[in-house]
C-alpha cells in the first residue's frame, strides 16, 4: 500500500518522496492542485471516498501524512 | 527609486496561486518603485500560502472576511491606491470604484467579454469551447465590464477538468500580469473597451451545468464534459453531480477515462463508450 501511494504522489510531485519537512505546502513543494490530482488518484487506486474535511494541510504535510490518512480510511 | 509611478500603494485582495504569484511579482518590485504593499484576505482557503508569504517578506497582513467591513476598510483610503483584484469574489461598491484616486484592475478567468461572472472554466468546458484564456481588466460599476489591460488565450484539451484549466489560467494571469505591470503603474495602458453587448448572459454563482444532473440516455461524450465541468476535487464549488440508476436516484463520486482493458466490474460501477477505445468509468453511490 505504502509504495502505491508513494508512487501516485511521484506522479504529480517527485520532490515529495525526499521531502524531510513538516509543511509541504508552506515550502512550496505542493499546491492546492497537486493535492487534488493525488486525492483524486488514491480514491481510485484505493476505492475510499476522501472527504473534504480531510483535505487540510495538516493531511499532506509530507508523505507520512498521506500515508497515515489513507490508512485510516481504509481501516474505517 | 528609479521606476515612474504615482501609486503610493499597492493593495492585493484574493486567494490561489494567481495571488500568491501576483504578491510575490509586487514584493520584489517594490524597492524599485517605492510603494507600500497590503495584502487582504476575503475568502478563506484551506491551502491557503498567502499570509506565509506576507510573514516572509514582512507585507502588512490583514484578514477581513466580513463583506461590509472590507468595504468600509477600502473605503478610507485617501492616497493614490493601485487595488489588485487576483482571484476575489467580493463585488467593490460603485462609490468605491468611482473614487479617482484608487484604481483597480481585476484578473477574470475568460476571454471577457465572453464568460462573464462566476465560474468561467466550467461554462466553457460544458460548453465545448476548444480555447478560452484570460483577462486583466480595469474595474467599474459594472460586473467584469471594464476595459481590457491584457488577455492570453489557451487552449482547452478533451480530458481537460475545470481544476486543471482553472491552474492554466491562474499561470497565464501570473504572466500576463508580470508582463503588464510596468505599464499600469506608469497608467499608460491602451485599455481597450470590451464592446459587448448589454444583453450578454452572465454567469451566476448559483447556476450549475444541466442542473448538475445527467440522464442515462445522455451521450457518454456530453456526461464526461459535464463531469469535467463542474469538478473542482474537493473544493465543493458545486454539490455532487446525480443521476438515476434503475429508477433511483444515485449520486457520483467519482469518474475516470479508462482504456477498455482496464474494465474491471464491481458493486455501483458503470461503464460508458467514450472514443479511442476507452470508457468513462463512474462510481456511485444510491442515495
Amino acid at each position: 500500500m505504502q509504495e502505491r501511494i508513494l508512487e501516485i504522489l511521484s506522479e504529480y510531485c517527485e520532490e515529495a518522496l525526499t521531502y524531510n519537512g513538516d509543511s509541504m505546502m508552506e515550502d512550496g513543494i505542493i499546491d492546492s492542485f497537486t493535492v487534488i490530482n493525488v486525492v483524486s488518484d488514491l480514491e481510485d487506486e484505493f476505492d475510499i471516498e476522501i472527504d473534504a474535511k480531510y483535505v487540510i494541510a495538516e493531511n499532506f504535510r509530507n508523505k507520512e501524512a498521506i500515508i497515515a490518512l489513507v490508512q485510516k480510511l481504509l481501516e474505517e | 527609486m528609479d521606476m515612474n509611478t504615482a501609486f503610493h500603494r499597492i493593495l492585493i485582495l484574493g486567494y490561489g496561486k494567481v495571488t500568491g504569484e501576483v504578491l510575490q511579482y509586487v514584493c520584489g518590485r517594490r524597492e524599485e518603485y517605492g510603494y507600500r504593499i497590503e495584502f487582504i484576505e476575503h475568502e478563506i482557503h484551506p491551502f491557503s500560502v498567502t499570509e506565509q508569504i506576507c510573514a516572509t517578506h514582512k507585507i502588512p497582513y490583514r484578514r477581513i472576511t466580513d463583506k461590509r467591513e472590507l468595504a468600509a476598510y477600502l473605503g478610507q483610503i485617501e492616497e493614490k491606491t493601485l487595488l489588485i483584484s487576483a482571484s476575489n469574489n467580493f463585488l467593490f461598491p460603485a462609490s468605491l470604484v468611482e473614487k479617482p484616486h484608487i484604481t483597480i484592475i481585476n484578473f477574470h478567468n475568460a476571454l471577457l467579454p465572453a464568460y462573464p461572472g462566476r465560474n468561467a472554466p466550467t461554462w466553457v468546458i460544458y460548453m465545448g469551447e476548444k480555447r478560452t484564456g484570460i483577462t486583466w481588466h480595469y474595474v467599474t460599476a459594472g460586473v467584469d465590464e471594464g476595459s481590457i489591460i491584457i488577455q492570453k488565450e489557451c487552449e482547452i484539451t478533451p480530458d481537460m477538468k475545470a481544476y486543471e484549466l482553472t491552474e492554466r489560467l491562474m499561470d497565464l494571469a501570473a504572466e500576463a500580469f508580470r508582463e503588464s505591470f510596468a505599464q499600469i503603474m506608469a497608467e499608460s495602458v491602451k485599455a481597450r473597451e470590451q464592446g459587448f453587448d448589454p444583453g450578454r448572459r452572465m454567469y451566476r454563482s448559483f447556476e450549475v451545468p444541466s442542473d448538475g444532473t445527467f440522464a442515462m440516455t445522455d451521450s457518454p461524450e456530453e456526461i464526461y464534459r459535464l463531469l469535467r465541468s463542474v469538478d473542482y476535487g474537493k473544493n465543493n464549488i458545486f454539490p455532487p453531480v446525480k443521476t438515476t440508476v434503475d429508477g433511483q436516484a444515485a449520486e457520483i463520486l467519482r469518474y475516470r477515462k479508462i482504456p477498455i482493458d482496464k474494465r474491471k466490474d464491481g458493486e455501483e460501477l458503470l461503464y460508458l463508450p467514450l472514443d479511442g477505445g476507452n470508457l468513462l468509468k463512474i462510481k456511485y453511490h444510491f442515495i
